[in-house]
């Protein structure tokens, strides 16, 4: 329940962000679906079991957490990182032609 | 041998440039030589193959398949590689003498050679599957050919590939049927068990994808249009491809199926008639064009139908023919184009009406296009006439075969048809000898060319004139040809003179009515209208073209759409779509959902949530971007300790880590940005958000938390210490397990950095130290000594990490990104490592992931298979340690190219604004204050 809490709230401000528009608002929209997706994968495991994955010997079934969405979820965070870098990269280019542009257009004045 | 041969043409494609560049277009000649010698190799074999015998090379080659690199030879196959080789060879040595010196010859003789090598593959291939993969190459090399030639030639190309790209399709689907049905792709054995396993419909499946795959590549009604448009190119591709082989490919096609075919009426009745149909067809459009060479294109088109026709006729007296008026009409129909270019280059021009009387200033010229144009004419005593003779006979004899059950009229109309398709054939030969030769001479300073531009014509013009007179010097090749489409045993018996039989008395009737023709020829014309008619295939087949090309540029503008909402749209409501139908078909999923299992839900999931909503909603109003990122590190703050909290701490370290960096790389970018300028609407954004929000937390609620651990993560966790020798279980997936999955995943990683560093390719300057500006020199001096100390630990806590990751929390993706933070730091603080740079870090991670993923295939096991390497001192290390290097270095590489890239890129120098006094940034953004509160 709490799990799909967050997810709701997550993906909803995520879409909200994105939907309103705006590069940076599309940027933070984008990570915080990224939450969202990897909560969502997390849970898909199974949030009753809590011990960390790291097996010694021996291992106890009944509270061990499952290791595979983990594994998925932590390439995936990885991989938002990667292609949130991609988007500033392209978002701070635009920006600064757009820049450009605006202080040709301006003809130098100070628009404040 | 025969591998020898094909290797050798087709390996001197690769030389082709070289060869370019020293001699120029005179590479001509050395390419004659080597087909010359690919020839020999293949004579090697031809008194074995004479003999009865055929020679088969086989290799293992697509063994999933079951599909083998076989190569042949017998008759047919013997045939048709010597005119690929004969003519090639001649081609290739008229080709230096007929282009400009400034002709762009490097790409004209690579593709020559290229096509070259893929034709004597066709015909040399034992396999369906590599005969298919020939058949391909020679389309896409006719299509390149035309198509570098300049004004026009983009339609024509386009029109032609997809011409033949159809007909090889049709020939594909023809292959498959066949495959599956006789479970093998060798030629000789799908025959041999076709009878027992094709069933009627199969058989007509496949014999009209064969007919469509030799009428397109043949040039046959409908489909003929392309070939006179292919005369674009340049008079030697003319020659080689679109006179004396490429076309011949689908001929050759149909004899190698007609074994299987020759008792289906259908088969020999759909030829017959099209073939006839074409044969008058095209030499009447040839009777009315002006320009030589789409008078010779039609007359190809002609001749290529009466090949057809006795295909269709099916008796082996009429292959035979079929086979012999291949030999004779690469002979002179070769000749007749090298000759039209030499006239083309010497007089200046190749229409009919221009040209007059050259056979004062050119006698040699003349004599030579007369010989061709009497062969193509059918006069004796040229190897034209003896095909054609062989032709009428076996037209005449129609009935005999099994199709019409022995009705004489069909032979009759059959031979009538052909008379007067030969009649026109003799009427539009006298044309052109008498076009270009004949008459007053007008130009002047006109001579004979060069005895090289000369020779290549030469040769085949009195071969031409040698098979007539001696025609049994061919009966060998012909028998043998005719026994491999089918036939036992034939004794041809060829000559000039067959005393007076009915062929003759057609063959008299065919050269006057030619006669006639010619010399009325104007008043046919008139009757039958003057212009000709504007052709229907290429306007039907543009405006079909123009429609496609419409129709994608309609499908593709729905995806050509800046705005989010609209591609968002597409996602969601499929996704919406997809809930409703899962709730409307699963059983059970409307109510009867599995119970929840206890303690799921925990109670500091409650305290998470307390933080993580409001800290979410104030990201969602904030209108700064400063603020917004801070807001963003936050949450993920809070996530990483409840991931923590969740029994993943490899998860929660990554994603720490990953917000840190975040923010690093981040804060310079959205610090000179204005946030919020509200694009969408605020009531669409609402609702999607509350659509997306219910739909999804519905979901998490509905699907998850329901069932007890699923067998794969019992199988991961119980196995993965004995067959990984790791204990972190989450580290052996990503390494070892799920090895591939994580190479894909680091491939991803590398083209993101390789797009940033794209991105911001254009315009990156020498990087300004950002923190000078913000921060005054004490302040410097104190993050500097600080990083100092920082940077080491953090260089030390990778190495650790890395280390240990496969048996504790850590391993390569963790200890990258600490190495970024420390990256990051002396990036902060203005120091400069002494590390590789970004591009070196990931080429090296690449090449050391994939380098690893392959050693298990070295020793013998499958990709990805962890090897245990001994290495002095350390016991052994194992391959997928190797693999998590190159995670670690790509992950590195992305973090440095981010921080270079992003820091530093406003600082163009052209503009003495920075961040701080951008008046539309709302909060006095520094980076250095945000690298400051984040940092550890």
């Amino acid at each position: 329940m709490t799990m799909a809490i967050a997810v709701a709230v997550l993906a909803s401000v995520g879409t909200w962000l994105i939907v309103r528009g705006g590069a940076v608002r599309l940027i933070l929209g984008f990570i915080l679906l990224g939450h969202a997706v990897n909560l969502v994968i997390i849970a898909a495991g199974g949030t009753f079991r809590r011990v960390a994955p790291l097996v010694d010997g021996g291992v106890d079934l009944e509270t061990t957490a499952d290791p595979l969405p983990q594994a998925f979820v932590l390439t995936a965070i990885v991989i938002t990182f990667g292609v949130t870098v991609y988007l500033l990269s392209l978002l701070a280019r635009t920006a600064k032609s757009s820049a450009r542009d605006q202080s040709s257009r301006d003809g130098g004045g100070d628009p404040s | 041998m025969l591998v020898a041969s094909l290797a050798l043409v087709g390996l001197t494609t690769f030389f082709v440039p070289l060869l370019v560049r020293y001699l120029g277009r005179f590479t001509g000649y050395p390419l004659a030589v080597i087909f010359l010698i690919a020839a020999g190799l293949l004579l090697v074999e031809s008194p074995e193959v004479m003999s009865g015998e055929t020679v088969v090379q086989s290799w293992e080659w697509v063994a999933a398949f079951d599909v083998q690199f076989t190569l042949r030879l017998n008759g047919l196959a013997l045939l048709f590689a010597m005119l690929v080789l004969g003519v090639g060879a001649l081609v290739l040595s008229y080709a230096p003498q007929y282009l400009d010196p400034s002709y762009e010859v490097g790409r004209l003789y690579t593709v020559l050679n290229l096509f070259a090598a893929a034709m004597l593959g066709i015909v040399l291939s034992g396999d369906l599957i590599l005969l298919l993969v020939f058949w391909e190459i020679t389309s896409l090399s006719s299509f390149l050919l035309v198509a570098g030639s300049g004004a026009g030639g983009g339609r024509q190309a386009i029109r032609a590939l997809v011409i033949t790209g159809m007909g090889g399709l049709a020939f594909f689907g023809a292959v498959i049927i066949l495959a599956v049905k006789t479970q093998t792709t060798n030629i000789a054995e799908v025959f041999a068990v076709a009878p027992e396993r094709l069933s009627s419909a199969d058989y007509w499946i496949v014999g009209a994808l064969v007919i469509v795959a030799a009428f397109t590549k043949s040039a046959q009604l409908p489909f003929h249009f392309w070939l006179p448009g292919a005369m674009v190119a340049v008079t030697p591709v003319s020659a080689y491809l679109h006179a004396a082989t490429l076309v011949k490919a689908g001929i050759y096609l149909l004899l190698l199926f007609s074994p299987l075919f020759l008792d289906m009426p259908a088969w020999n009745f759909t030829l017959l008639t099209v073939g006839l149909a074409t044969a008058v067809f095209g030499a009447y459009q040839a009777l009315r064009q002006r320009d030589l060479k789409a008078l010779l294109a039609y007359s190809t088109v002609s001749q290529l139908g009466t090949m057809v026709a006795l295909v269709g006729v099916g008796t082996s007296s009429a292959l035979a023919a079929a086979a012999l008026l291949v030999i004779a009409h690469a002979l002179f129909k070769a000749t007749l184009f090298m000759l039209v270019g030499i006239v083309d280059r010497e007089a200046g021009s190749r229409d009919l009406d221009e040209l007059s009387g050259l056979w004062r200033a050119m006698p040699i010229t003349a004599t030579l296009t007369g010989l061709a144009a009497m062969s193509m004419a059918g006069v004796p005593p040229l190897v034209g006439f003896v095909a054609k003779e062989e032709a009428f006979y076996s037209f005449l004899d129609t009935p005999q075969a099994m199709w019409t059950q022995g009705q004489a009229w069909t032979g009759i109309a059959a031979a009538a048809i052909a008379v007067l398709g030969a009649a026109l054939t003799f009427a539009y030969s006298a044309r052109i000898f008498g076009g270009i030769f004949f008459g007053p001479l007008t130009q002047r300073k006109l001579y004979e060319p060069s005895w090289l531009f000369l020779a290549p014509a030469f040769v085949p013009a009195i071969a031409g004139l040698v098979f007539g007179i001696a025609p049994w010097l061919l009966n060998g090749i012909i028998d043998r040809t005719t026994v491999d489409v089918g036939f036992t045993m034939v004794q041809s018996d060829l000559s000039l003179w067959h005393g007076f039989s009915t062929a003759l008395i057609l063959s008299m009737i065919a050269i006057s009515l030619g006669l006639l023709i010619h010399f009325r020829r104007r008043w046919i014309v008139r009757w039958l209208g003057e212009e000709p008619p504007t052709p229907l295939g290429p306007i039907i087949f543009d405006r079909l073209w123009d429609a496609t090309v419409r129709f994608g540029t309609r499908v593709g503008r729905t995806a050509h759409n800046t705005s989010v909402g609209v591609h968002l749209f597409g996602v969601g409501a499929m996704l919406l779509g997809l809930a409703i139908i899962g709730f409307a078909i699963i059983p059970g999923a409307g109510g009867g959902l599995p119970a929840m299992i206890p303690g799921a839900a925990q109670p500091v999931d409650i305290a998470i949530l307390i933080l993580l909503i409001p800290t979410v909603i104030f990201l969602a109003r904030t209108r700064s971007a400063i603020a917004a990122l801070v807001l963003a590190g936050f949450v993920g703050l809070i996530i990483a300790v409840w991931l923590l909290l969740l029994g993943a701490p490899d998860v929660a370290l990554t994603l720490l880590l990953v917000e840190f960096l975040t923010v690093v790389v981040a804060a310079p970018v959205l610090s000179r940005l204005p946030v919020h300028r509200d694009i969408g609407r605020s009531t669409t954004a609402a609702i999607s958000a509350i659509v997306v929000g219910v739909i999804s937390g519905l979901a998490v609620w509905a699907f998850t938390g329901r069932r007890q651990a699923s067998d794969l993560s019992e199988y991961f966790l119980t196995e993965a210490e004995e067959l990984t020798g790791g204990t972190n279980v989450v580290n052996t997936i990503l390494v070892d397990f799920r090895g591939l999955d994580t190479l894909g995943e680091i491939t991803v990683l590398f083209a993101a950095a390789l797009g940033l560093l794209a991105a911001t390719a254009v315009g990156v300057r020498a990087r300004k130290d950002a923190v000078s500006e913000v921060l005054g020199v004490g302040e410097r001096a104190v993050l500097r000594v600080g990083a100092k100390i920082v940077i080491p630990l953090l260089a030390i806590a990778a190495v650790v990490l890395f280390w240990r990751g496969h048996d504790e929390p850590g391993g390569g993706f963790i200890a990258g990104l600490v190495a970024g933070a420390a990256v990051a730091v002396a990036s902060i603080s203005g120091i400069r490592l002494r590390i590789p740079s970004a591009g070196v870090l990931l080429a090296a991670g690449l090449v050391i992931a994939l380098a690893s993923a392959f050693l298990g295939p070295l020793v013998g096991g499958t990709i990805m298979e962890p090897i245990k390497i001994s290495v002095p001192l350390l016991d052994y290390v194992t391959s997928s340690l190797i693999f998590d290097l190159g995670v670690f270095l790509i992950v590195v590489g992305l973090v440095r190219a981010a921080l270079e890239r992003l820091d530093g890129l406003d600082d163009s120098g052209d503009s003495d604004e920075t961040g701080g006094t951008d008046p539309q940034v709302v909060m006095g953004a520094n980076p250095a204050d945000q690298s400051k509160q984040v940092a550890p």
